[in-house]
């Protein structure tokens, strides 16, 4: 059948860049799964966009759907016609609502037997009009973390929706969208080109989008800032730092990306290097150029423009730079003429949360907490650094710096303990107790950091779980999910191995009880399931398989470092040992035993010789994990418990378990329930996956 | 050189081309131009509205004495309302820029993501900010709500921060030394009054009379309200939001009072807001029709 291509672009205002990878593939692949769906799949799909436009090209869709057949089904066949074959009252009234003759009627095999029915040829639809009826559909299930209103205020989506084209082979597939009438034109560039521009295919499109100055591909506009970024640092003898994080948050702020170098006053140099950079990164979204001996003063900027014709952007952007750094040192300066300790009586009037009080009552507790979680990592030795990294951890939320420079939180406290003449590990803590910020940051460098940042998480999420305001779908306006995740990789890092349950009961508890919400019960229930997705995902970064994490975690989630080591150990060991016959003993057992609790097994009633031979295998076994698990050898433990399959099989296949004496299958029963208490204290091995 | 003067003449002349009446200033003190009637009332109900106006807007906790480059206890909005928003509500904005000399294909200027809620207003809008050369100039907002009620149709609010672009567009490093007009600077016009602003409000202001009055003005708005006059409850409103930025620059609200407050000041706003869409009972407002809104 002939295919053709189909090209659709949807035209909005600027579209937050942190959103727009996000719609780019959400809207691919619901158009592609609505073909695939309608049975004229795409033979490719790929996704472009700008701020001002999100653009899928379909390529390959059949011209048509292949007929089909529907098949309506009536009464029983038996039912429709007496004995002698005449219809019955049945059978007329089934034709009479399905608008056919009796004549017409077929009898079919059904799940009920056989079966009046009536089959009809569907045929296939054009692809232009199954196109026409799915996209705007697709659209309307587009979602986003938050939507407005515009004009009328009758309609909604991510920002107000300019224009729409949609081609299929050329012509104009009809619809209409958010307000918006497909057409075969598009517009270029806001303000470096004019006018309407025809298109009949998407080559043409893409060719005359690029020269109406918009790039409508992402990753050619990342590509390019980072290469003329290169270039312009090279000129002035530097480089940029790789930040294609940052390139391509740029990239999706243009349509057409133009880099400009700027200077800032070399003065500036002499400001701690975080303040400056913090200041072109994240303030004006500029990379940084560092050459052999540190940083340069020169910044790059991308513009939405092809070129900086008189010279305004790199002026203009020189002058906010060098204002912002003025003000940084200003900051700088003033902050430095207090001490950390002089500014606590401040954090009173400084809301942790609403309903959870300032930030006063949470130093206050950070400083219990974070003595306890010394104590438990076995690190009593620091406490009295801890105490003071604490007390002092949240003073610089009111330096005038972190105000302004909010993204320097922490560090800035850092400076400034650092300043004051603190000890190493009590400024080093405090800078650190936001690290890490994201999956793959740097954790704290020393003990007593992490020890802080774990006590400010613990502490966070307590609090917020404890009033019931639970992360929900998208929707995690505290970061809990971040600071989980940063929680479980520092403990696993560390390889601190603590039972967290008692960490977070003393982190609720150190909150008023009188507080409402969940009960401190019920939020520690809900933490456990919270930190347990959290380490899911982190295992399954490391390698580990779904039903292995289920297997780990079923056994115990609150020893994250614990956690990890039984799931690595069993990854690994899966691939070195065949648990095929363990798992489906486990499974069998899981059957046979529910959750019955038994005693031990007792010698004298094994009647079978399998049934010794297992019992004799299972207390070598377990004479070795005694040994091998409170030492944490897993994999050998592993190997262990795996030695005993050949006898749990031999047993399923020779021994009666559910056998008509009552004592003997109470004792088999005792038996295998012994080997699943034992075994199950690494994983639980019938939640692992394997084929009958 | 473009005086602070002259980027107010012309932006009014470009907005009254646009079809909007040109309002006067709220005659209180208030901390933004979204505070004003003209702009929290008249985005409430049916009907088209486009207005433009210049608000001193007072912030006493950003008080410097004087000696910030960038701070001020009082600075300048020129506030402008569409409503509905138009169509080409961007290419309108990027026209008025173009009306200061500022043409767009010479510069850098971005929409970036930048959503605006006012807590003590129950007001939330999503927009950008507009970013030339690097520099934020103007605030961009589509309003979804004020007063905790849904809007329909949707205004658009575009807010320019008067110093801060004429501080750009002449390349000046304090908003001081901005040309007010030909001859005189921001500095010599305002600098005492920001000095005097700022001692008053850090260090004279009397913290138990500005929460008496607080309490005061919110029984006002209430007894207002309870005979029915919406404009002088919400300016009884705007008084309380004041006392509580006195209160708040004076170091005298905990973190405990402050959502307390905010949720009080918040309640009269609302009550206001709703007061104002039901007495009306239908009665038609004035309304200022602009042109029918260009199509794209």
């Amino acid at each position: 059948m002939k295919r053709d291509d189909f090209l659709f672009e949807i035209r909005t205002e600027e579209i937050p860049a942190a959103t727009l990878a996000g719609a780019r593939q959400d809207l691919a692949r619901g158009i592609g799964d609505a073909l695939a769906e309608e049975g004229i799949a795409a033979e490719s799909i790929e996704s472009y966009g700008t701020p001002r436009r999100l653009v899928v090209w379909a390529r390959g869709i059949p011209e048509r759907q292949s007929d089909s057949e529907s098949e309506v089904l009536g009464p029983s066949a038996s039912a429709a016609f007496g004995p002698d074959g005449k219809p019955t009252r049945a059978a007329e009234g089934f034709a009479r609502a399905q608008k056919v003759e009796v004549s017409d009627l077929e009898i079919v095999e059904s799940p009920r037997g056989r079966t009046v029915a009536v089959r009809r040829r569907v045929p296939g639809r054009d692809a232009i009009d199954v196109l026409a009826k799915v996209v705007p559909r697709v659209i309307g299930e587009l979602t986003f973390l938050k939507t407005m209103r515009w004009g009328k205020g009758d309609r909604s989506f991510v920002r107000p929706v300019r224009g729409l084209l949609a081609l299929y082979g050329g012509r104009v597939v009809p619809m209409q969208i958010l307000g918006a009438r497909a057409a075969d034109w598009t517009v270029g560039h806001r303000v470096l080109s004019e006018g309407k521009l025809t298109v009949s295919s998407p080559a043409e499109y893409f060719q005359k989008l690029r020269g109406a100055y918009v790039e409508p591909d992402a990753e050619a506009r990342r590509a390019a800032i980072l290469d003329s970024a290169r270039r312009l640092a090279a000129q002035v003898g530097g480089r940029i730092d790789a930040d294609s994080d940052l390139a391509a948050v740029l990239a999706d702020l243009v349509e057409w990306p133009g880099l400009v170098r700027g200077s800032f006053d070399p003065n500036f140099l002499d400001l701690p290097e975080e303040i400056t950079t913090t200041a072109m990164r994240v303030h004006q979204k500029f990379l940084p150029v560092r050459g052999a001996g540190g940083l340069l003063p020169h910044f790059i900027a991308v513009m939405d423009n092809a070129d900086d014709r008189r010279g305004f952007v790199a002026k203009g952007n020189e002058w906010v730079l060098n204002a912002r750094l003025a003000d940084a040192r200003f900051f700088f300066q003033e902050d430095s003429r207090d001490r950390l300790e002089a500014r606590l009586p401040e954090l009173d009037r400084l809301a942790f949360q609403d309903r959870l009080g300032s930030y006063a009552a949470k130093t206050a507790r950070l400083e219990e907490l974070a003595a306890t979680i010394a104590g438990a990592v076995g690190r009593g030795d620091i406490v009295l650094e801890v105490r003071t990294a604490a007390r002092l951890s949240k003073a610089d939320l009111v330096t005038r710096m972190v105000r302004e420079f909010t993204d320097l939180q922490g560090v800035m406290g850092g400076l400034y303990a650092r300043a004051e003449g603190l000890p190493e590990p009590v400024w080093k803590a405090i800078s650190d107790q936001y690290r890490p910020q994201a999956q793959g940051d740097d954790p704290p460098r020393d003990d007593a950091g992490a020890v802080l940042s774990l006590a400010d998480r613990f502490d966070t999420l307590a609090g917020i779980f404890r009033i019931g305001l639970l992360p929900t779908g998208s929707r995690d306006p505290y970061g809990l999910r971040r600071a989980a995740a940063g929680a479980v990789a520092i403990a696993v890092s560390r390889r601190w191995r603590v039972d967290w349950s008692g960490v977070l009961t003393k982190a609720v508890s150190l909150y008023p009880a009188e507080l409402p919400g969940l009960s401190e019960r019920d939020a520690l229930a809900e933490l456990e399931k919270f930190f347990a997705e959290r380490l899911r995902n982190s295992l399954e970064r490391a390698g580990s398989s779904y039903d292995e994490i289920s297997a780990v975690l079923n056994v115990k989630v609150w020893d994250f470092a614990d956690a990890a080591e039984r799931a690595g150990a069993l990854t690994e060991a899966r691939r070195r040992l065949d648990f095929r016959a363990l798992v489906l003993a486990f499974k069998r057992i899981r059957n046979i035993l529910g959750a019955e609790q038994l005693g031990e097994p007792s010698p004298d009633l094994y009647r079978e010789d399998a049934e010794r031979a297992l019992a004799l295998d299972f207390l070598q076994a377990k004479a070795l994990l005694e040994e091998l698990v409170p030492t944490r050898r897993y994999r050998e433990a592993l190997e262990a418990i795996a030695s005993i399959s050949p006898s749990l099989d031999r047993f399923f296949v020779d021994v009666l378990v559910n056998c008509p004496e009552e004592d003997l299958k109470r004792n088999r029963h005792a038996l295998l329930g012994a080997i699943r208490r034992e075994f199950t204290r690494i994983a639980d091995f019938s939640e692992i996956v394997v084929e009958k | 050189m473009l005086a602070l003067q002259r980027l107010i003449a012309e932006l009014s002349a470009f907005w009254e081309s646009e079809g909007c009446l040109i309002e006067q200033p709220y005659d209180g003190p208030v901390g933004a131009g979204t505070m004003h009637p003209a702009t929290f009332l008249k985005v409430l109900g049916p009907e088209p509205w486009r207005c433009a106006y210049v608000q001193p807007s007072r912030r006493p906790a950003d008080g410097r004495y004087g000696q910030n480059p960038f701070r001020l206890a009082k600075h300048l909005q020129l506030q402008v309302i569409l409503k509905p928003s138009p169509d080409d509500v961007q290419e309108m904005f990027l026209r008025s820029l173009e009306r200061l000399g500022i043409a767009a294909a010479e510069h850098d200027i971005r929409f970036e993501e930048d959503n605006w809620e006012s807590p003590t207003l129950g007001a939330w809008g999503v927009g950008w900010q507009v970013v030339m050369d690097g520099m934020e100039i103007t605030q961009f907002t589509y309003f979804q709500q004020a007063g905790g009620i849904d809007l329909s149709p949707i205004s658009a609010e575009i807010t320019y921060g008067l110093e801060r672009i004429a501080m750009f567009l002449n390349k000046v490093d304090s908003i001081y030394d901005v040309p007010w007009n030909e001859s005189l600077t921001y500095g010599q016009i305002r600098r005492v009054e920001e000095e005097e602003l700022s001692r008053y409000y850090f260090e004279v202001a009397d913290a138990a009379f500005a929460a008496l009055l607080l309490d005061r003005w919110e029984a006002e708005a209430k007894s207002a309200l309870a005979a029915g006059l919406v404009i002088p409850a919400y300016e009884a409103t705007l008084a309380c939001s004041h006392q509580f930025n006195v209160l708040d620059a004076r170091g005298a609200v905990s973190a405990t009072d402050r959502v307390g407050l905010i949720r009080r000041v918040r309640d009269l706003a609302c009550a206001c807001a709703r007061a104002y869409v039901s007495t009306r009972g239908g009665v038609p407002v004035p309304a200022n029709e602009p042109e029918p809104a260009a199509t794209v």
